[in-house]
């Protein structure tokens, strides 16, 4: 029992020493640079009309204030630090005075329902296949399964997406391309709405599933191709177990164990690429919102998504390493 | 008890029916298995297994010994019928008779060999630490290997099971360790248990106690050959460490370089070895108050893929003669239950 | 080495293919030397003509010759990932070979880095970038700040593998022999290291095209530097697709596509090649 504390001490250590260093990251870049995002956004306040010059100044004092840009840069650090702890990342310029947090709030859960959902129908889909295909190697289907797999696995998310646009947008326009759901419903927990969102998002997800489908079959393919050569297979195989049973509960057991690992490690990878989506078909998610937000200028959105966006993968990756102990018992040893 | 044994099988051996035979549960005849791979367009064959013939009778202990790489290894994975590609039987077969069923291995449907496996013939890995389901409790190994032939209930087939553990000196309690949570030596029994649960007529065994210190090793040899005795099956037995065989088995065949070279009664063959590499072997063996330098061996054991004509192992023998190098000599009577492929021993040549 | 690329033309599929869809890829990035005209210029030729012999992929919206565009988009495309796997192939050599050599410690600080790298979502700390470099945003600071992001992953494998000659024998060898540690690590580790630096490398390019694509199109890098991505995003500027000039976005999609497969199929034929085990289960499917 002491050594799986261990265990999970050493896991949030690992989990604040991200959170640590992607927000000095995000620090430096924003603070550390020759930009001045108070004379950008008053360049861009000046644009839309006469301004005069004490309103500037004041605009000046209080944006730097919102900023959080006043003193050294000691002080600025000391004053990002205060704010992320309670998640106060000032109002928006672009929707000005919603707060940053609140809109960030509104396109997570799209976020994440579109990721959860594309994650688990590619983990699991590309697991039984391609374990399917290390078991069995000269099934036609599932070595057809592997080309397709290898087809996809090195094609960016982006490029995926984009094919996948052109061909339902342009080419066999069946399916509706941009936002979460019909213009005209009103959010709710009814049928037409529900099914609107499965409609919108099936692109999005598709274009997810078919890169992540790619990865884990390929990886579980050749774990599996591995496993069946180790001892305790054999010798189970030896024993006459039925061959099921061997692929169940020796092969794909001992596979899934490198496969959760490899989930934890490729999270932040998925992030990327679910974002990267999201942007291509105008889903509502935190993608989208980062790509109007730099557009728009508006510094403190920027800032605020980047640093959930660490905080989110990192806690995600945290909730897997927290339960791979139930998947692998050795874990207690070490 | 091994003053026994021998006897009958000498008579078995000069073909002198007097008393009534016991039939062989294992019959091994002209067995060859070589590994062939394709690769880069580069063909090669390995023979590991050439034209063996050997047999065991009930109730003995047949151990086979030889140097690491000699095909020791191959042999029994083929006689157990446990070969993948690029191991190919390319001749010979295998026959098993247990009580009112035989089977011809490399005839059979995987469905009938595998209807045979663990209620007839089990087998003990090389490898204790790796054998067992590293995710899985001990339990569900005994479930899945044994449960289906013993045919009772659940909580049956768990008291039959924690009744064999503790002859073996092993608390009911193993069943819910996981195998990482096991000292080597109780691994080793946990898998000897495992191989005898469902009392099976034939066990192969592959370097069994080689893992393991000398101290275990001697309790872990006396449990096997005492849940041998027991439950009167036969035992093959391989390990390249002579003194295990001499505590142990009945019956021992010598291998050179993927041939039989010598077999006959341990006692014997140790009292008088013929083969020039059998006498080597038995040579080398320390003895307590011999001052003598050992004699190495010149050479090394030849390359599998591309064997030296003749008998193989006359560029390392002490009385290679000219024949040697152009013919293979074939496994001869040599006295009561021994056999021997030598022209030297055949001339009455002892090294 | 000329003999196993050789066997590997000749028997390996994977390679064969991925070496040939590399090569169209490369003759076209090599066209670029052959431009009429210099890549920056618009207007040069009419615009939204369809591919024909005389204008071979179309021309563009903005009255460019696609064919020679793209010829240099890929050609700088290609040179970015290049770079970037170049200088994160240092990286991830120094930090995995001193890792898995070293242990103890070092390893324990330098692998929680490691995987601090591994997990964080780099896109969005990418964007942030351009969000503040604007207009600095250079085709070089991108690949500079990729090369320091993207070490991670290929650390920890190659780490492995030091840790895995480590305990062999013929470092414990030339350790009492009083070799340096320096000496061990370039003399005697490197040489197995550089298989799998290879196709991790081939991995690495993959990854960085991807990315570079992705933000260009989305217009955060440098969009008068030709890429593939730079491209697609004139492309999508003046809605080539609904607009019918489909194949502005066509070639450039097919082109980089062709770069990823090939690309990928070297580094997995590669893996088969040194992986002995994999090796074996060739032979396996070779015989049943």
């Amino acid at each position: 029992m002491q050594s799986i504390n261990v265990y999970i001490v050493k896991r949030l250590g690992q989990f604040f020493l991200v959170v640590f260093i992607g927000i000095n990251i995000v620090f430096f870049v924003t603070h550390a640079t020759p930009i001045d995002p108070v004379e950008h956004s008053i360049m861009a306040a000046a644009m839309f009309g006469s301004t005069s010059p004490e309103a500037i100044n004041m605009l000046r004092e209080a944006l730097a204030d919102l900023y959080g840009l006043k003193g050294s840069l000691w002080d600025q650090y000391w004053t990002f630090w205060k704010r992320i702890a309670v998640a106060d990342f000032g109002p928006s310029v672009s929707s000005f005075p919603t707060p940053v947090s609140t809109l960030i709030g509104r396109a997570i859960p799209w976020t994440v329902g579109l990721l959860l959902t594309a994650v688990i129908i590619s983990w699991v889909v590309g697991n039984i296949l391609g374990g399917l295909a290390g078991y069995y190697r000269e099934n036609r289907l599932l070595k057809a399964a592997g080309v397709v797999a290898m087809g996809l696995h090195p094609i960016p998310y982006y490029i995926i997406a984009f094919v996948l646009l052109i061909i339902f947008g342009y080419l066999w326009p069946v399916l509706p391309l941009g936002g979460g759901y019909q213009r005209n419903m009103t959010p709710g927990w009814n049928l037409p709405f529900i099914g609107s969102v499965i409609t919108h998002g099936f692109l999005p997800a598709l274009s997810l599933v078919l890169v992540g489908f790619g990865a884990w079959f390929m990886g579980m393919r050749a774990l599996v191709s591995n496993i069946v050569t180790e001892d305790y297979v054999v010798y189970a195989e030896l024993a006459g177990v039925d061959r099921n049973r061997i692929l169940g509960s020796y092969v794909m057991r001992n596979a899934l164990v490198p496969q959760i690992t490899g989930l934890g490690m490729s999270l932040g990878a998925i992030f990327n690429g679910a974002i990267i989506t999201e942007q291509v078909f105008g889903y509502p998610g935190v993608g989208t919102l980062l790509v109007s937000a730099v557009h728009a200028g508006d510094y403190s959105l920027v800032i605020g998504i980047t640093t959930i966006s660490i905080i989110g993968v990192a806690g995600a990756v945290l909730v897997i390493d927290l339960l791979y102990p139930l998947l692998d018992p050795r874990v207690k040893i070490g | 008890m091994t003053a026994g044994a021998p006897t009958t099988v000498g008579a078995a051996g000069q073909g002198v029916a007097e008393a009534p035979q016991p039939q062989p549960v294992l019959r091994v005849s002209d067995l060859s298995a070589f590994y062939q791979t394709h690769y880069f367009g580069i063909v090669r064959e390995v023979r590991a297994v050439d034209d063996i013939s050997l047999h065991v009778l009930p109730n003995e202990i047949y151990g086979l010994a030889g140097e690491s790489s000699c095909g020791k290894t191959t042999l029994i994975k083929t006689i157990a019928g446990a070969i993948q590609p690029p191991l190919n039987v390319v001749g010979g077969s295998v026959k098993f008779d247990f009580r009112g069923q035989s089977i011809n291995v490399y005839e059979s449907t995987p469905e009938e060999r595998n209807a045979m496996r663990w209620q007839h013939l089990s087998y003990i890995m090389q490898g204790s630490m790796s054998v067992l389901n590293p995710v899985r409790r001990v339990r569900h190994s005994f479930v899945d290997f044994a449960f289906r032939h013993i045919g009772r209930s659940m909580p049956d087939f768990l008291d039959t099971v924690v009744g064999h553990l503790e002859r073996l000196h092993l608390r009911a309690d193993v069943l819910d360790a996981y195998p990482h949570e096991l000292s080597g030596g109780m691994r080793q029994r946990v898998t000897i248990a495992l191989a005898t649960v469902c009392r099976p007529e034939f066990i192969i065994a592959d370097e069994p106690t080689t893992a393991l210190d000398v101290v275990v090793q001697k309790g872990v040899l006396a449990m096997i050959r005492g849940i041998q005795r027991e439950i009167g099956s036969s035992l093959l037995f391989v390990t390249h460490d002579l003194s295990v065989h001499a505590n142990l088995a009945d019956r021992l065949g010598i291998m050179y370089a993927g041939h039989i070279v010598e077999e006959g009664p341990t006692a014997e063959l140790f009292a008088s070895p013929r083969h020039p590499y059998t006498v080597h072997l038995i040579g080398s063996l320390p003895r307590v108050g011999d001052a003598a330098p050992k004699k190495g061996l010149e050479g090394v054991p030849p390359n599998l893929a591309d064997p030296p004509p003749g008998c193989r192992f006359h560029p390392r023998c002490p009385l290679a003669m000219g024949i040697c190098s152009r013919e293979t000599p074939v496994m001869e009577w040599a006295g009561p239950g021994r056999r021997v492929a030598c022209f030297a021993a055949e001339k009455g040549i002892t090294a | 080495m000329l003999s196993i690329l050789k066997d590997l033309l000749r028997y390996n599929r994977e390679f064969a293919a991925g070496a040939a869809l590399l090569g169209i890829v490369v003759a076209m990035s090599a066209m670029s030397a052959l431009a009429p005209m210099p890549p920056d210029d618009v207007y040069v030729v009419p615009p939204d003509l369809p591919p024909s012999w005389t204008y071979l992929m179309g021309t563009t919206s903005r009255g460019q010759d696609v064919f020679w565009q793209l010829s240099f988009a890929i050609r700088n495309t290609l040179l970015f990932g290049f770079i970037v796997a170049l200088l994160s192939r240092i990286l991830s050599l120094v930090i995995g070979l001193l890792s898995g050599y070293l242990g103890g410690f070092v390893d324990r600080v330098l692998m929680s880095i490691n995987d601090t790298f591994i997990v964080m979502p780099l896109f969005p700390i990418l964007v942030m970038f351009y969000f503040v470099m604007r207009d600095r945003m250079s085709w070089a600071a991108l690949a500079l700040v990729m090369a320091g992001l993207g070490w991670a992953y290929d650390a920890r494998l190659i780490r492995s593998i030091a840790m895995s000659l480590r305990t062999r024998q013929f470092t414990e060898h030339s350790v009492y022999s009083g070799m340096s540690t320096r000496q061990i690590v370039a003399q005697e580790h490197l040489p197995y290291v550089m298989p799998i630096v290879f196709s991790t490398t081939m991995n690495n390019i993959n990854w960085s095209i991807g990315l570079e694509v992705t933000l260009s199109v989305l217009g955060f890098t440098n969009i008068n530097t030709p890429t593939i991505g730079v491209m697609i995003y004139w492309a999508n500027q003046h809605t080539a697709m609904t607009a019918g000039v489909w194949w502005w976005v066509f070639f450039p999609v097919a082109l980089v596509i062709m770069v990823f497969i090939g690309l990928f199929l070297l580094a997995v034929s590669m893996n088969e090649y040194i992986d002995p085990r994999s090796r074996l289960s060739r032979m396996r499917s070779a015989k049943t």
